[in-house]
């Protein structure tokens, strides 16, 4: 059923999604134009349009992934705690499975916005030297840190894609979590959403804090910086990456345990 | 045919004396197959239970009987029919008496009133060339 | 088995009781009318069927199990108001349902569709609202379900909307399957039901079959309705 679900989530939200790339892919080839020269012209109006152009492109850009973000809780908004929750609420398949194709739709999207931002750059600037002086760039930063710090920058690229995916994903169940609980309430379930999303960020923030001043009061940082005082600077690094991925996961279940509970028992639709 | 109902007789009896009228007047023919509980109580408009009972009750007085597998047909029972006939239409005498009888018509005041109605629809016949 | 069967069941919404130890049984094969005033409680026991709500006490089972995946697949439910997404069209609905639930009849729904002059390429954003409520009509009716949970089906529609439903509903019996339509609008469905339930500020205060009612009391329904609960 997760299959069908899945399915059904990508058509409704690929309806959104497909034309934005499809603009973002248009401004890019617009921006494209105004890299291999519109503003080297001698006419004024050429550069007003070459530097439209462009600015249309970044703003394409930030829509693309504003709107993936919106369409990530509208969805579960939209969908689940308002009218069509009376449809999709009595299918016959779990909380579980709505939540995870709710999130993986999402956590896809992000995905996919990612890449096509990046191809979008690729064509922007298909078949001019800047893109290779990008990468030249690029490559002698990567090579340097990695000179200097000792570090595997390949991995460490893998490692900060990871943290970042994660943490979309968490906080797709933090918007989540907080509309669930919001809407347990019979009136202003919006407002208490909104309340909600306030209060969980506050909690986790002030958790961390806790934790933090925690680890200074026990013995426990120092001996694990006791520990690890041996390893490389780039183990450390390493070390440091999978924690916080850990970080974002644990603090993504919290939010996840609370959706599934929420939405279980105390849904209270309109 | 078109069904009729009112608010203080059970539905299964109104709904008895509706399939005899048809049966008497033709809609139902003497030996036809009636149409299925389902498709009658759509065309009524009521719950196929109801229609169900109403024919199951109709089925004991003998005036359909079901045939296992081909379903009900009516009676070819032409005696049963005119008695069917018989006993609606003294139903409706009654009525018209009791209604009568509350205007406050004596049975021989009745007899002439419908004598006249009689005598005006001829003459309305005679007019027309009928 | 009874196709629905609670036992002292009972929602509370903070300290408002909207049902209170409520005990039904609904034998298959009945339609049943579950008639009260507006905020009766008879919206927050359909709820409580199809688990889009928890009892705060008391039990309820659906084909012998409480609502929930399980019990879903054999409940049809038209919910009060337009549920399906307004994006779709009726090709993708048909899809949607029959994806979803394993007793959707498609080629019914397809030809109670043809029959209404949709065009599966029509998408429900361009229908008008009485033709939306139709629709959604046609899909809950097309599934072969143990139990249909129809909330105001009738409310809010022109008569002659109102008499393609009951139609409707009345064409797609099946003696296995029960039907509990919650209205206010009696009168119109009264000759549909085998039996009515009446609910008053969450309490049962009759449960009897129509013929019966009008057996012993010579009057309709409605007309018994309007006594109960006369303001």
């Amino acid at each position: 059923m997760l299959r069908k679900l899945l399915k059904h989530e990508f058509r409704a939200t690929a309806r959104i999604m497909g034309p934005l790339y499809l603009v973002l892919l248009i401004t890019a080839l617009g921006a494209n134009l105004t890299t291999r020269g519109l503003l080297a012209t001698r006419y004024r109006l050429l550069d007003l349009v070459g530097v439209l152009l462009v600015m249309a492109f970044f703003i394409a850009i930030v829509g693309v992934c504003v709107m993936s973000m919106v369409v990530m809780v509208r969805r579960f908004y939209q969908n689940l705690l308002r009218d069509e929750g009376y449809l999709m609420m009595t299918l016959p398949v779990s909380i579980h499975q709505q939540v995870w194709s709710k999130l993986i739709v999402s956590a896809v999207w992000f995905a996919a916005t990612f890449l096509a931002v990046m191809l979008a750059f690729c064509v922007m600037a298909l078949d001019v030297s800047i893109v290779e002086g990008f990468a030249q760039a690029a490559r002698t930063i990567l090579q340097e840190i990695t000179a200097y710090y000792a570090l595997n920058g390949a991995a460490l690229m893998g490692e900060l894609l990871l943290l970042a995916f994660f943490g979309c994903c968490a906080m797709c169940l933090h918007f989540y979590a907080a509309l669930a609980v919001g809407h347990s309430f019979s009136n202003h379930k919006m407002a208490w959403s909104v309340l909600w999303y306030f209060v969980f960020s506050f909690a986790s923030q002030f958790l961390f804090g806790a934790l933090m001043l925690l680890m200074d009061e026990l013995p426990l940082l120092n001996w694990v910086g006791g520990l690890v005082a041996g390893w490389s600077a780039m183990a450390q690094t390493h070390l440091l990456m999978v924690l916080m991925i850990a970080g974002c996961v644990v603090y993504g279940a919290v939010f996840y345990v609370v959706t599934v509970w929420f939405l279980k028992r105390h849904l209270d639709l309109e | 045919m078109k069904w009729e109902f009112s608010n203080d007789a059970p539905i299964y009896a109104q709904l008895i004396t509706q399939i005899k009228v048809g049966i008497v007047s033709g809609v139902f023919p003497p030996g036809e197959r009636l149409p299925s509980v389902r498709d009658l109580a759509t065309e009524a408009g009521v719950n196929p239970n109801t229609m169900q009972r109403a024919l199951t009750e109709l089925e004991r007085d003998g005036l359909v009987y079901s045939q296992r597998t081909a379903g009900r047909f009516v009676t070819e029972d032409a005696a049963m029919i005119e008695a069917v006939k018989r006993s609606l239409a003294e139903g409706h005498i009654r009525a018209f008496l009791d209604a009568m009888g509350r205007l406050g018509y004596q049975r021989e005041e009745i007899l002439s009133l419908l004598r006249q109605e009689e005598s005006k629809e001829e003459t309305i016949h005679a007019s027309l060339g009928m | 088995m009874p196709v629905l069967e609670c036992k002292g069941l009972t929602k509370r919404y903070g300290s408002v009781q909207a049902l209170s130890n409520v005990d039904l049984t609904v034998e298959p094969g009945r339609i049943v009318g579950l008639l009260g005033p507006n905020g009766s409680g008879k919206t927050t026991f359909i709820k409580l069927a199809n688990g889009l709500l928890t009892p705060s006490a008391g039990t309820l089972t659906v084909c012998g199990v409480q609502p929930g995946k399980e019990s879903r697949a054999a409940v049809s439910y038209l919910p009060e108001r337009t549920a399906i997404p307004t994006w779709m069209s009726a090709q993708q609905l048909l899809d949607f349902y029959g994806d979803f639930y394993q007793d959707f009849r498609r080629d019914a729904a397809e030809e109670m569709l043809e029959h209404l002059g949709i065009q599966p390429r029509q998408r429900i954003k361009q229908m008008s609202k009485g033709t939306r409520e139709k629709v959604q009509l046609i899909m809950v009716m097309s599934r072969a379900a143990k139990l249909y949970l129809l909330d105001e089906p009738i409310g809010g529609v022109d008569p002659a909307t109102r008499d393609y439903i009951l139609s409707t509903i009345i064409g797609n019996y099946d003696p296995e399957a029960s039907v509990i339509i919650s209205t206010h609008l009696i009168s119109d469905v009264e000759k549909v039901l085998d039996e009515v339930i009446f609910i008053d500020r969450g309490q049962v205060v009759l449960q009897s079959s129509v013929d019966e009612i009008r057996e012993e009391k010579g009057m309709s329904v409605d007309a018994l309705f309007r006594e109960v609960f006369r303001c």
